[in-house]
């Protein structure tokens, strides 16, 4: 085979055993890799409705046939469980270089099952594999881990882990993967740290094999002329990374400030990314990337990665923060601690709302920065006000009666895109299978940036169709796996290309888009089974927002019913008819 | 996004709409911007100019880079380094057809009209890929000296105080184009040149 090596490793941390196994090709080509292949491993191997942090719950690593390629952007991976925030299917993709080491290893995908007794971690050394010892780890910040590790086994090792929220069992944990880059959202690092698992290590060196190397790199010189050319990938982006969206969204009206109460922010500006460059001392770069948007700034005290536009919101906007070094700290303290900093933002907001409103007795003020910190450390470290803000807002709030103020979807709280002035975004957020989240179709792109074409960000006419257009191709996306920004200029015709080329498979642009509609309806089905209804598909209520039109007629363009489940027919046109539920 | 006056989006629509209708531009291609003091609007990264919105319209710096370049077309470069490099402040791109074509056989192009031959001299040649750093050099060097600059293969940036004048230079280097292309054909059925002894 070509791009894939067609090998899975699957480790059980409770007995130790370690096993390879063989993956068929009609589920490589059907499901490509990464979030695809999860999602098909989970349908195979777990039952939907069992708790995130149970002993059946398996992690699932996963890269795909282009990974670790000479196409641009492939050093992702994709990390994969039940989520402890939405109860149902999860990815979450990952930059850096731990996605390429995992493919160099000879591996596709690591399937980590039970529960080890104590702390371990999974070293990956070509085809040597050992489960070992971490208690020398448990209770170390990521970064600390991070270059322990590296210390003891090599600086040639990539590593991926989880600090002290992952070990007790934040809901919304995130996974460190080096180089400023974080499998995000849905509390995947708790599901790591329910499982005792502190860190993988993986070192590879084998080559891809791909079919057409010298056609790979011809096509490699028209991507450097249309990088060149796209103003977000060569210019917007490279020179200030993500944050370049901060004023942008805010002079659209649609950057969340103070809990979404309001969609801006009249001290943007002492955020925005001018004034974040001032203390940006170094660009990263994941594996074989061009765009470099990553960033390293240093304060007058601290120096760390980031922060990104979302966490510009998160952490400033949102709460009313308004001094770029003070988010730029929060930040490195979540890094740190390994919490997901739009969760993380999005819970103290909702707490900072109840007690302005004196639903919770704690007096949280908005912009408190030092507050903030505190209760970071205390949700981190599960301690006093925190252990119940580490459930996240959906079951705090609810628990205060204040559902009302938990600006979430499915549990898991809502990035930085305000739904009112978007509004296909809406209904992205409504419908998105892992919850509040933007990047399962980044309508943004259409609806604010106009790439590659500038739509009515208040009209509903022809949104659907467009939102499932884009979770469709989103979904290919991170089953090949590339980077989502490349959505800004390639699409799934030059996507067909490249899988074409790198495997030697018939892939077309109408099979790449049929691959994410069939990997969407398995994530579906996977959370309908779980037991996430269509009634979940909806927004809080704070947004005064009629999504029902809209969604009514995504249903229809999807082959669903009126509640959302997809019909006999189509998942037996997408090769699932055996999947129903 | 800061405030575009309403007269900026009024005057650039006026030019943009020309372009279309004389089919310099295809549906999304051209762009056009305006230069006052540190600031430029410009047209937005792939916006209609036969159509243009006042959302089309685009505030970027001219000294340094914004976050709205994002949003900013995709030539925002070249304009950038013109206005830094010039006393320009108007500019305008597009793809005129005879002049793209002869791109592919000159290095430059030299008017056979008077009044093109009067006002442009010559026009040259550069290349670059669009939005590209060399681009931006090529075509901001020659502006110095120059009206007008043509890429080869893409299209023609022109350049002036006022954004009349570098409509009526793209005009005058299409026209140009034209009588260059209608000339080699009579010459190739046989007719004979007749140079003028001075215009």
């Amino acid at each position: 085979m070509y791009g894939w090596f067609g090998k899975g490793l699957k480790i059980n941390l409770s007995n130790k055993t370690i096993k390879e196994f063989k993956i068929e090709k009609d589920i490589l080509l059907n499901f490509v890799g990464g979030r695809g292949l999860a999602a098909k491993i989970f349908w195979e191997s777990v039952n939907p409705k069992i708790d995130a942090f149970s002993n059946e719950n398996i992690l699932v690593f996963a890269v795909g046939p282009l990974t670790a390629t000479s196409i641009p952007t492939t050093g992702r991976f994709t990390l994969a469980s039940k989520s402890p925030l939405t109860g149902g299917f999860f990815y979450s993709s990952c930059g850096g270089l731990f996605g390429a080491s995992l493919k160099k290893a000879g591996y596709d995908v690591l399937i980590v099952e039970n529960r080890a007794e104590n702390p371990v971690y999974i070293q990956i050394d070509n085809g040597d594999v050992k489960v070992k010892d971490a208690s020398s780890f448990w209770g170390k910040t990521t970064k600390e881990t991070f270059e322990q590790l590296r210390g003891d086994l090599g600086k040639d090792f990539s590593i991926t882990c989880i600090g002290p929220a992952g070990e007790n069992l934040v809901r919304y944990a995130c996974v460190f993967g080096g180089l400023g880059n974080f499998a995000g959202r849905g509390g995947l690092g708790a599901v790591m740290g329910s499982k005792n698992l502190k860190a993988v290590a993986v070192r590879g060196d084998k080559k891809v094999k791909v079919a057409n190397e010298n056609e790979i790199l011809n096509l490699m010189e028209v991507f450097k002329v249309r990088v060149t050319w796209n103003p977000i990938l060569s210019k917007a982006l490279a020179f200030f990374g993500t944050s370049m969206l901060l004023s942008i969204i805010n002079e659209h009206e649609i950057l969340p400030t103070k809990n979404f109460q309001h969609g801006k922010f009249d001290k943007a500006e002492k955020i925005s990314a001018e004034v974040l460059s001032k203390i940006v001392v170094g660009r990263r770069s994941s594996y074989a990337c061009p765009i470099a948007c990553k960033r390293v700034t240093k304060t007058r005290r601290m120096h760390g990665e980031g922060p990104e536009f979302e966490t510009l919101g998160s952490l400033g906007s949102m709460l009313m923060v308004d001094d770029v070094e003070v988010v730029a700290e929060l930040n490195y303290l979540c890094n740190e601690l390994g919490l997901d900093t739009i969760s993380t933002g999005g819970v103290i907001a909702c707490a900072m709302e109840l007690s302005e409103k004196g639903i919770i007795g704690e007096k949280i003020r908005w912009g408190d920065a030092e507050k903030i910190r505190e209760l970071i450390f205390n949700i981190a470290y599960r301690r006093n006000l925190g252990s119940e803000l580490a459930e996240g807002s959906k079951i705090f709030a609810k628990k205060y009666g204040g559902e009302a103020y938990a600006m979430q979807v499915k549990g898991v709280e809502l990035p930085m895109y305000d739904p009112r002035g978007v509004l296909g975004q809406a209904l992205a957020y409504a419908t998105s299978n892992r919850g509040g989240c933007h990047l399962n179709a980044y309508i943004i792109s259409v609806e604010v940036l106009g790439f590659p074409y500038l739509m009515d960000r208040f009209s509903i006419v022809g949104k659907p169709s467009i939102v499932v257009y884009l979770q469709n191709l989103s979904a290919t996306i991170d089953s090949m796996i590339i980077c989502k920004f490349l959505g800004f200029e390639f699409d799934e015709k030059d996507f067909a290309e490249y899988l074409r080329l790198v495997t030697g498979e018939k892939f077309t642009q109408e099979h790449v888009i049929m691959v994410g509609e069939r990997i969407w309806n398995l994530e579906r089905l996977l959370n309908l089974k779980a037991g996430i209804s269509g009634e979940e598909d909806k927004l809080p209520d704070r947004f005064n927002l009629d999504i029902k039109p809209m969604l009514k007629e995504y249903y229809r363009v999807r082959g669903w019913d009126d509640n959302g489940i997809p019909l006999k027919s189509k998942l037996k046109s997408l090769g699932l008819a055996d999947c129903y539920a | 996004m800061p405030k575009i006056p309403e007269e900026v989006y009024r005057e650039i629509r006026k030019y943009a709409l020309k372009l279309a209708r004389r089919g310099y531009v295809t549906a999304h291609g051209g762009n056009i911007s305006i230069r006052s003091g540190n600031i430029m609007w410009i047209t937005r990264h792939a916006s209609s100019l036969e159509n243009l919105r006042f959302e089309d319209i685009i505030q970027v710096y001219v000294d340094k880079p914004s976050s709205f370049d994002a949003l900013a077309s995709t030539e925002t470069i070249v304009h950038r380094k013109i206005y830094l490099k010039t006393p320009n402040l108007a500019i305008v791109h597009a793809h005129p057809p005879s002049t793209v074509a002869l791109t592919f056989f000159y290095d430059e192009i030299i008017p056979l009209d008077s009044e093109a031959y009067y006002v442009l001299k010559k026009v040259p040649v550069v290349e670059g890929s669009p939005g590209s750093e060399n681009l931006a050099l090529n075509v901001a060097e020659k502006l110095k000296t120059c009206y007008a600059v043509a890429v080869r293969a893409h299209g023609v940036f022109t350049a002036a105080k006022y954004l009349d004048i570098a409509y009526q230079y793209m005009c005058m280097v299409e026209h140009s184009s034209k009588i260059i292309l209608l000339t080699e054909g009579l010459k190739n059925l046989g007719l004979k040149f007749i140079k003028p002894r001075k215009f």
